[in-house]
């Protein structure tokens, strides 16, 4: 029980990063200067990937802790 | 004045413009990732869902392969949307480039492509400016990369000392003019028989003195008359 409310805890960590992340984008592609292209990438695309890693990253772990 | 140019106009200083009326492939895009972070929420309001085999696999394809599509799709049309003459114009320190493309002289070389449509009006500048070869279009971004930089966090110069970083090569001209009839076999180029050989082998720069050699001539604006733009 412990070990599902972990990983639903770290589900929701990554489900924010990512909402985050897609929140940047879909701002940067409404307002089109090349500051805005730098944003995406810089701001939008790590926050979609931290949240992606850290999903994934929570997978292995849990399940990990769970076979232990 | 204004420049229409399929979807965009043109920004040019001192008139009225806006950039980027929404092309429907972009407010398509938004929309899916609207949607899709509605989805994604799902997850955190209700973190039991993945409590069930399906939920598991549902929150895989929410939280890794929807994220990635996204991601791609957005950087797509974020590098396609760089690529437009409007992108490149809606700097402060480029809009006198942008103004040049409206001269009304045939000599000035920039103009007479862009009005002539010898270049795609959306594309202008990047149609020229690319480098055509192997990893050009990433080495223009990062050039891009050090204009953004330069704009930003230094004192960017006026648009009339704005230099290329690197001599204009001919491979860039020859991209579509090598082969044209109007191109080997005009009477200027053929005057000379050694002269086509070296433009082709890039050891006569076609916008060297006295050939096309106003290109951009941003120093002179105020001497010139601008044409209206196509309505």
């Amino acid at each position: 029980m412990a070990g599902a409310n972990a990983i639903e805890k770290r589900l929701q960590i990554a489900a924010i990063l990512i909402i985050l992340g897609l929140l940047v984008e879909a701002v940067c592609l409404l307002w089109a200067r090349p500051l805005a292209f730098l944003i995406f990438v810089g701001i939008g695309m790590l926050l979609m990937f931290a949240g992606i890693v850290f999903y994934l990253i929570s997978l292995v772990t849990v399940g990990a802790g769970r076979s232990q | 004045m204004e420049g229409r140019t399929g979807n965009a106009r043109i920004a040019l200083p001192g008139f009225s413009f806006w950039l980027f009326p929404m092309a429907l492939p972009t407010t398509l895009l938004i929309l899916f990732i609207a949607f899709s972070a509605i989805l994604i929420g799902v997850f955190v309001s209700r973190p039991g869902a993945t409590a069930t085999r399906g939920g598991k696999i549902t929150a895989f394809l929410l939280l890794f392969f929807l994220p990635i599509l996204c991601a791609t799709m957005g950087l797509s049309s974020e590098l396609e949307r760089s690529k437009s003459t409007a992108f490149c114009l809606s700097c402060h320190t480029m809009e006198a480039f942008g103004k040049t493309l409206y001269v009304d002289d045939p000599a000035h070389l920039a103009a007479a492509h862009f009005q002539n449509h010898r270049v795609p009006a959306d594309n202008a500048c990047y149609t020229c400016h690319t480098d055509y070869a192997m990893f050009g279009t990433f080495m223009v971004k990062l050039h891009g990369l050090r204009h953004v930089y330069i704009y930003y966090l230094t004192k960017p110069p006026a648009s009339e000392n704005i230099k290329l970083y690197t001599p204009f090569n001919n491979r860039e001209c020859l991209h579509c003019h090598a082969g044209a009839r109007s191109f080997e076999e005009g009477a200027v180029h053929n005057a000379d028989p050694d002269l086509l050989p070296a433009v082709k082998s890039n050891k006569i720069s076609c916008i060297s003195s006295g050939c096309h050699d106003v290109v951009h001539d941003v120093a002179k604006l105020n001497q010139v008359k601008f044409w209206n733009g196509a309505h």
